[in-house]
């Protein structure tokens, strides 16, 4: 006898009997907090939904000229009207998307598939995250338009530069945001990194079992 | 949830422990990450439980939600993060370590397997557990096939332990 079965016979004969728990032992530990990554992955996902709906909101919320402005704006404009509509309706959506998601995660499924539905509802967080990048860069792109078009302060201000002024502005625009995207970016990789590690590792693991 | 599915349960719970400690033993290297990782497939098991049908035995059932708990759920506590080994021995194997003892050979082979990756552990672990090869890729998602070569791909592993 080698290898294996020899380990096979060994781990039939041990009973760890040192660690029995009676009933007593077990009634408590139903009731302990779970730590599991699927309860971690909830919490972070129901923060960013709240998360970008603030900061979102914060400007509109806190500065009375910007509303101001911003009021006016939505009043004559239709473009910016559907925009708003639009993005209201992506967040019920991405809400609802991750409901279900977070839904069809069962412990009971097999380790693959158990596995596919976490990494599903950390797409849909991704892509909700990609969507607010991309619409906070929308807004800034739409705002620098507004303004360079219709704010008289504005154009004034940006009359009086010369060329090159003006590529030094843009380009700054440009690397605060290069700036922006990279910290959350890294932020990201981060939080995701650590608690998938493990899933990550096994997943690549039963995928290089299925060639 | 009622009283007395809690009542039912435990008692289950109670009855198929065995199950849970050796998923433990298999995942963890000491006595706080082990105790750690019992909870966690306990609270697994609880929370799945009002969805169990009595169509699959309340033991075969385990070893699913168990596995799934150790290789997938799990986030290792602050708790049980210690420089401390399993039997406080290193999971080293030097040819000196070598000896034709049947003893020897396990402490070997109990050695290998704890730096086994975590597939490979639930492959080995259904094995130990006399589960055929269609309840091993039922319960890792991969084709019976697949569950047969990589079984022995590990086995030959094992095997090289034992004579380096």
């Amino acid at each position: 006898m080698e290898g294996l079965d020899l380990l096979k016979k060994d781990w039939n004969r041990q009973q760890p009997e040192d660690k029995k728990l009676s009933v007593k032992d077990i009634y408590p530990m139903l009731h302990k907090k779970s730590s599991s990554i699927v309860k971690t992955l909830f919490y972070i996902s129901v923060g960013e939904l709240i998360l970008w709906i603030i900061i979102n909101s914060i400007p509109y919320l806190f500065s009375e000229n910007y509303k101001a402005k911003l009021d006016h704006i939505y009043k004559s404009d239709y473009l910016l009207t559907s925009l708003t509509i639009f993005s209201y309706a992506v967040i019920v959506l991405f809400i609802y998307l991750l409901f279900k998601s977070h839904k069809a995660i069962s412990v009971t499924d097999n380790a693959k598939t158990l596995m596919e539905r976490i990494l599903h509802t950390r797409k849909i967080i991704k892509y909700y995250v990609l969507y607010n990048l991309i619409m906070a860069g929308v807004s800034l792109a739409l705002g620098f338009y507004y303004s360079l078009t219709k704010d008289p302060k504005f154009t004034n201000a940006i009359d009086n530069y010369s060329n090159n002024e003006f590529i030094f502005l843009i380009a700054k625009i440009i690397g605060v945001v290069i700036i922006f995207i990279l910290v959350i970016w890294l932020f990201y990789k981060l939080i995701y990194g650590l608690l998938l590690k493990r899933l990550n590792r096994n997943y690549k693991e039963l995928k290089t079992l299925e060639p | 949830m009622n009283k007395e599915l809690e009542h039912s349960f435990v008692e289950l719970l109670e009855k198929h422990q065995n199950i849970i400690h050796k998923v433990c033993r298999l995942y963890t290297n000491n006595y706080d990450a082990h105790n750690d990782l019992f909870q966690e497939i306990t609270i697994q098991l609880w929370k799945a439980y009002p969805k169990f049908r009595g169509d699959s035995k309340f033991s075969t059932w385990m070893y699913r939600v168990g596995l799934n708990t150790a290789i997938t759920l799990y986030r290792k506590s602050k708790r049980s993060i210690s420089t401390q080994n399993f039997d406080g021995v290193e999971f080293k194997i030097n040819a000196e370590d070598y000896d034709d003892t049947e003893e020897q050979q396990l402490k070997l082979l109990y050695k290998a397997v704890h730096n086994l990756n975590d597939i490979e552990k639930a492959l080995v672990f259904l094995y130990l557990e006399d589960k055929d090869y269609r309840e091993i890729s039922e319960t890792l998602g991969i084709s019976e096939v697949n569950a047969r070569v990589k079984m022995n791909r590990i086995k030959t592993k094992l095997k090289t332990v034992l004579n380096p």
